[in-house]
């Protein structure tokens, strides 16, 4: 015999409830989007949301919905506030094992000049732009010293394939050292492939290293960005992408794409090349808007409004990629529907506060100086060294660590503090860029009413949310990505 | 900017409005316009700046107020949860294990 509790024996009466740490945001003309600490959300109509606050809601579906969301809480009942706490810290428990990003800029010669880079050099002498073994050894010790169980060495240039020897030497340097050390080591070269040939697959292949490229788009849209002798940049990047799946598996080989105003009226054209190149994930970036991309013929010319079109529009053509079941991840919204779908955060740089500065990324440059990231390495070489926390030679991991220069952007860029972010609705889901803001508006926290990241990322938040909203399907989908 | 340029004054109850939710609502629109706040008697007088002159006065004083009805709501919330924040931020970095304290003791 089953027994039943009659319906109203769960009810919870007006003025009953607490309220718990909620932030909220007028999403639409009806809508309102309220969050928790964690992420966690509900949309509500004006009047609900009043009547909450209130405490004089009698909808106890809603009521239910609320509790479930560790939006609100009965006065005697502790385990929401401890779920809560226990999810903030799964969030947060990335922190103490800093930093497992080392990025490793073995040269800066490189055989393209694309439009947008300010850090290649062409035809130089080798010796000028190479990094040394005695910078690349004490680079590994710095890096040894992070407490991340999990190391993540990458390669970048310029074009690194053009300092093969010392990527060699460094994988088999780091490998040495590891062995008393016992972390997880991963290794990922950024190249565009044009050198790519088979001692380096083999090299790959026995070492077990992720390759990373450029593709950003169709062969015409890319060869236009990306230019080198021969105008072959595209046909070399494809032949180089079909080697590494076919000898060393698809999910060896990554690729990233740059927004420039030339691809704004193409999403479609760039993501049927990535499924055409058999890439699953395509990440719609925009341009960084500094440097040499902002000259005129950089190709940022264009405004985060018509970015957001551009995205939107690649997003939904994804969504019905994956409709007509052709596998395809917009990375960004990935990243983010992690941190909206699920208790984890995924740890990306751009979108993790404290920000992901030093803490999540740390450059080693050719010369030996070190950046706590790689756009602040890009600021260095158009003059601005704000983000240069030392060099191998001189500086020990804490004089890094410990810097000014590391913890004032770190401090100051807090969400759970600065203005318009501690009290904003998508903060959970957001992040601190103070690299950005100090390229931007020569401050590390930023006026978010007129920073383009602030717009950029709420449009994006407001896409995603109102997609999984709309659409099942849609719902389903991003619930997946978050759960990669 | 010239004072000729001011399109709009409005005023807040001081009695019913705090002037730190003022103050957050006019940091919030800045990029719309710069406000000019004053005190006088029990009111909060703000004078709006746009920041371009052809902007409705109108539209502004509407944005400044509402905004200021959120804002005032955010601070209700804050004050209303923080000592629940405070306690969840409590327990959510205690026994971290990085305090030897918090070793149990065999």
């Amino acid at each position: 015999m089953t027994l039943r509790l009659p319906r109203d024996s769960a009810a919870v009466r007006p003025k009953s409830w607490q309220l718990l740490p909620m932030r909220f945001h007028r999403f639409d003309a009806n809508n309102i989007l309220l969050t928790n600490l964690v992420g966690e959300h509900v949309f509500l109509l004006e009047e609900q949301f009043l009547a909450i606050l209130d405490g004089n809601c009698g909808d106890q579906k809603l009521l239910a919905n609320l509790r479930a969301k560790h939006l609100i809480q009965l006065p005697a009942e502790q385990l929401p506030t401890e779920l809560l706490a226990i999810k903030l810290r799964t969030r947060l428990s990335r922190l103490p094992n800093s930093t497992g990003l080392h990025i490793f800029v073995v040269t800066l010669r490189c055989e393209h000049t694309c439009r947008y880079c300010q850090v290649s050099r062409q035809s130089s002498a080798k010796s000028e732009y190479d990094m040394s073994e005695d910078t690349a050894i004490r680079a590994l010790q710095l890096a040894f010293r992070s407490p991340s169980r999990t190391l993540k060495l990458e390669f970048q240039g310029g074009e690194p394939l053009l300092n093969f020897p010392l990527v060699q030497w460094i994988v088999a340097r780091a490998k040495q050292i590891n062995e008393s050390h016992g972390k997880r080591l991963a290794f990922v070269i950024a190249t565009n492939l044009a050198l790519l040939d088979d001692e380096i697959l083999d090299f790959c292949a026995r070492e077990d290293i992720y390759l990373s490229t450029s593709i950003d788009g169709p062969e015409d849209l890319h060869n236009s960005n990306r230019r080198r002798p021969g105008q072959d940049s595209w046909q070399r990047t494809a032949d180089g992408i079909r080697s590494v799946q076919n000898r060393l598996g698809r999910d060896r080989i990554s690729a990233l794409m740059t927004t420039t105003e030339a691809s704004l009226c193409r999403p479609h054209d760039i993501i049927d090349t990535y499924a055409d190149l058999g890439l699953r994930d395509v990440f719609l970036r925009p341009i960084s808007p500094y440097g040499f991309a902002v000259r005129q013929r950089g190709g940022a010319g264009y405004d985060v409004q018509r970015w957001l079109e551009f995205y939107q529009a690649g997003l939904d053509h994804i969504i019905d990629l994956n409709r007509r079941g052709v596998p395809m991840v917009e990375t960004y919204a990935a990243i983010i529907a992690k941190k909206m779908f699920t208790n984890d955060d995924p740890g990306y740089v751009d979108l993790t506060s404290p920000a992901g500065i030093g803490l999540g990324a740390l450059v080693y440059n050719y010369d030996g100086d070190i950046y706590a990231s790689d756009e602040g390495r890009m600021l260095a070489e158009m003059g601005d060294h704000t983000f240069r926390l030392g060099n191998v030679q001189s500086s020990s991991y804490a004089d890094i660590m410990l810097s000014e220069q590391l913890l004032q952007p770190l401090e100051q860029s807090l969400t759970l503090s600065a203005p318009m972010c501690s009290t904003c609705a998508f903060e959970p889901y957001c992040g601190a860029d103070p690299v950005f803001h100090h390229a931007t508006m020569s401050d590390f926290v930023g006026q978010k009413t007129m920073s383009a990241f602030c717009q950029r990322n709420m449009g994006v938040f407001t896409a995603i949310l109102r997609r999984a909203r709309e659409d099942s399907f849609v719902r389903e989908l991003f619930w997946r990505w978050g759960q990669r | 900017m010239p004072a000729d340029r001011a399109r709009a004054i409005i005023t807040f109850d001081t009695e019913t409005i705090q002037l730190d939710a003022l103050q957050r609502a006019v940091y919030a629109v800045a990029d719309l316009m710069t406000v000019d706040i004053t005190e006088s008697g029990k009111k909060y007088v703000c004078t709006l700046f746009p920041r371009i002159s052809t902007t409705d006065s109108d539209v502004l004083a509407h944005r400044l107020r509402s905004e200021v009805i959120d804002q005032t709501l955010r601070l209700r919330i804050a004050a209303e949860t923080e000592p629940l924040r405070n306690l969840i931020f409590a327990i959510a970095f205690s026994q971290t294990g990085l305090n030897d304290a918090e070793t149990p003791q065999p």
